[in-house]
């Protein structure tokens, strides 16, 4: 079962008198493993189609499957669970929740899910001490650094061990070398522990490391370039 | 531990000015209104409960007629049965009275009097100002020559302890009567106008005097609660008869009730405002709150937060505001009227005299407040209400934003 299926998407935007089509009729699969880029100019749609992808936006027509499931008349209340239980965020501006230190952000998904408090703090301190970060655990957002944040946020999306993590344009606000880092422990998240990622890029650097790429002009695929095998079993293991 | 209650009081702390601010202001408010209720509930309290201030009671008997014209002739019939059959609690004061209007002559001028004869054991128990005496004491209940004056009509006449006067009187049969007295005592009061006027002499004298035999004017009656005033009132009307009037205090003097409706009404619109601006204090700190966070709430939702788990991350902090608002409030409030209970808070002794009469009692210029936890709580519990109230629209706001709009914010 895929990852994600996107069959024939259209997102329409009403801008003033104007309509505009922000996604025209895009049909997209992602296997489960997959670490796979959108990569396109500012406008071309990418944004839009990870927040198809996500359930944070209703597409204007197609359908879209997550995990298997129709996103199709589902409440809001239903796609709250779905995101819950199926897809990771990562935002490019990090998006850590203040009031919450680093392990509470990674674990406030956890308890969404009820799962008890001992368990949550085992497999958030196991998953920091994995991605490098135990000393952040205590950590308050407003004192870390932007790299930081943004591995906090990677940890907070797989923590629940998504069918997928949707990560916007993550490097966009990190210098060059930090960056690198971020992607390195994405990768090899998704080498390791089989999680599928699918995120949006301006950046080469990025682009150079993803599996699969697919360009976006003008809300339609232009290309949809593999560069690799996706990770075997294409079933995710658990991280940490 | 990250439930809703802590995200919620961690947020509060974010715009710690505001928060402290808006919890001020509201507690501030609070604190007015129990302040406010504690003066007034003592107030209306005592001026209720304390009618024997005047010796007015809570009802009177007397013959049908008699508060119109206030004629002597005008006695109670069968005084002894009547008071046999009066129906009153067992803890009901009741005292029996001979009234009239007359004119006390003494070595330094004359003033008109109302004269007051009494038992005065039985008196005691009704009026206040039988506990006051300032100088000399209560007549001896055989002692037909004694008489009792205010303090005010004492200084007016000059009279001290042991002064003789002159009192006259129209006796029941029309004619004049006029006997001597001798200065017993002199009371004190609240009120100037009694101090100014009244009189009291044994009823045995007073009867003499008017020449009505055995029977007597007025019965009064002092109950425990002024609340069951009309009650007993009624069940003494059908009782004895229409050969009698029954009224209560509030018959008599009916501005008395009209004052605590408006007095009443005055509480409930002063804390309507107090409500109405609590909760537009919260609405403005819940409505900037939710906007400068929109996007942290959009963030939740992606993370799978359900509306409703959003709707109730802002009541949260309503409920929290709401709940350090009332501590403020209800500390300031009842620490307040606690000391108002021990030491007047308000005291207008100087402008308007030790009492200030007021539908048919009087009640000390100094005032105090009633200290009542429970009085108290009432208030906050509105506070709290109008705080959950108020937050639901920005709440049902937020919650019902698409998660992509709310990322979008900021």
């Amino acid at each position: 079962m895929p990852a994600v299926e996107v069959v024939e998407v259209e997102k329409h935007y009403q801008a003033g008198a104007t309509t505009v089509r922000a996604l025209a009729g895009v049909s997209l699969t992602v296997e489960k493993g997959e670490f796979m880029a959108i990569a396109g100019p500012s406008g071309s749609g990418k944004t839009t189609l990870l927040n198809l992808i996500g359930a944070l936006d209703t597409p204007s027509a197609g359908a879209l499957r997550i995990d298997g499931v129709d996103l199709a008349g589902m409440s809001r209340k239903q796609l709250a669970d779905l995101r819950r239980d199926k897809v990771g965020f990562v935002f490019q501006a990090y998006n850590l929740i203040p009031v919450l230190t680093a392990a509470e952000n990674a674990e406030y998904v956890l308890e969404l899910k009820h799962m008890p408090r001992a368990a949550r703090r085992t497999r958030i301190g196991q998953l920091f001490a994995e991605l490098g970060i135990g000393e952040l655990l205590d950590a308050w957002p407003g004192k870390m650094s932007g790299g930081q944040q943004q591995r906090v946020a990677v940890a907070r999306a797989i923590a629940s061990m998504p069918a997928v993590v949707l990560a916007d344009e993550p490097t966009a606000n990190l210098d060059q070398v930090t960056g690198k880092a971020l992607i390195d422990m994405m990768h090899r998240l998704n080498h390791e522990h089989g999680v599928t990622f699918i995120f949006s890029t301006h950046d080469p650097m990025v682009l150079a490391q993803a599996e699969r790429v697919v360009r976006l002009v003008d809300g339609k695929i232009a290309s949809d370039e593999r560069r690799g095998e996706t990770v075997a079993g294409a079933v995710a293991a658990p991280v940490a | 531990m990250i439930g809703t209650l802590t995200i919620a009081w961690r947020n509060l702390w974010r715009t710690r000015r505001r928060t402290v601010i808006s919890m001020s202001a509201i507690g501030l408010g609070l604190a007015l209104v129990v302040i406010y209720g504690g003066l007034v509930s003592r107030l209306m309290g005592d001026a209720k409960e304390q009618l024997d201030t005047t010796g007015l009671g809570h009802f009177e008997v007397t013959a049908a007629g008699w508060r119109q014209h206030r004629s002597g002739k005008l006695t109670i019939a069968d005084l002894d049965a009547k008071l046999q059959d009066l129906p009153v609690p067992a803890s009901a004061e009741v005292s029996v009275r001979v009234l009239s209007r007359g004119l006390l002559a003494g070595a330094r001028g004359n003033e008109a009097v109302e004269v007051h004869g009494v038992d005065w054991q039985r008196e005691r128990a009704v009026a206040l100002y039988l506990r006051e005496i300032r100088q000399g004491a209560v007549p001896a209940d055989d002692d037909a020559h004694g008489i009792l004056v205010g303090e005010q009509l004492a200084e007016r006449l000059k009279l001290q302890v042991g002064h003789k006067l002159r009192l006259t009187v129209q006796r029941a049969d029309g004619e004049m009567g006029a006997a001597l007295f001798r200065v017993r005592g002199v009371f004190h009061t609240l009120s100037p106008g009694i101090g100014q006027r009244r009189v009291l002499i044994s009823r045995a004298a007073a009867a003499e005097l008017l020449g009505v035999g055995g029977s007597a004017h007025q019965i009064v009656v002092q109950i425990d609660r002024a609340a069951d005033a009309s009650r007993w009132a009624g069940e003494a009307r059908a009782k004895l008869g229409p050969t009698v009037e029954v009224l209560t205090y509030a018959d008599i003097y009916p501005i008395f009730e009209a004052m605590e409706s408006l007095v009443n009404g005055a509480i409930l619109v002063g804390s309507i405002f107090v409500y109405f601006l609590v909760g537009l204090g919260i609405l403005n700190t819940m409505l900037m709150s939710v906007l400068e966070r929109t996007r942290e709430f959009g963030v939740m939702q992606a993370l799978g937060t359900r509306p409703g788990g959003v709707l109730r991350m802002v009541l949260a902090e309503s409920f929290w505001i709401a709940t350090l608002s009332v501590a403020l409030g209800l500390g300031i409030g009842l620490s307040f009227t606690w000391l108002g209970s021990r030491s007047a808070l308000l005291d207008f002794s100087e402008q308007m005299g030790e009492g200030i009469e007021f539908g048919g009692t009087v009640m000390r210029a100094a005032f105090l407040t009633e200290f009542s936890v429970r009085a108290a709580l009432l208030p906050a519990l509105y506070v709290y209400l109008m705080a959950l109230l108020v937050a639901l629209y920005p709440a049902w706001r937020v919650s019902r934003m698409r998660p992509v709009d709310a990322l979008r914010a900021g």
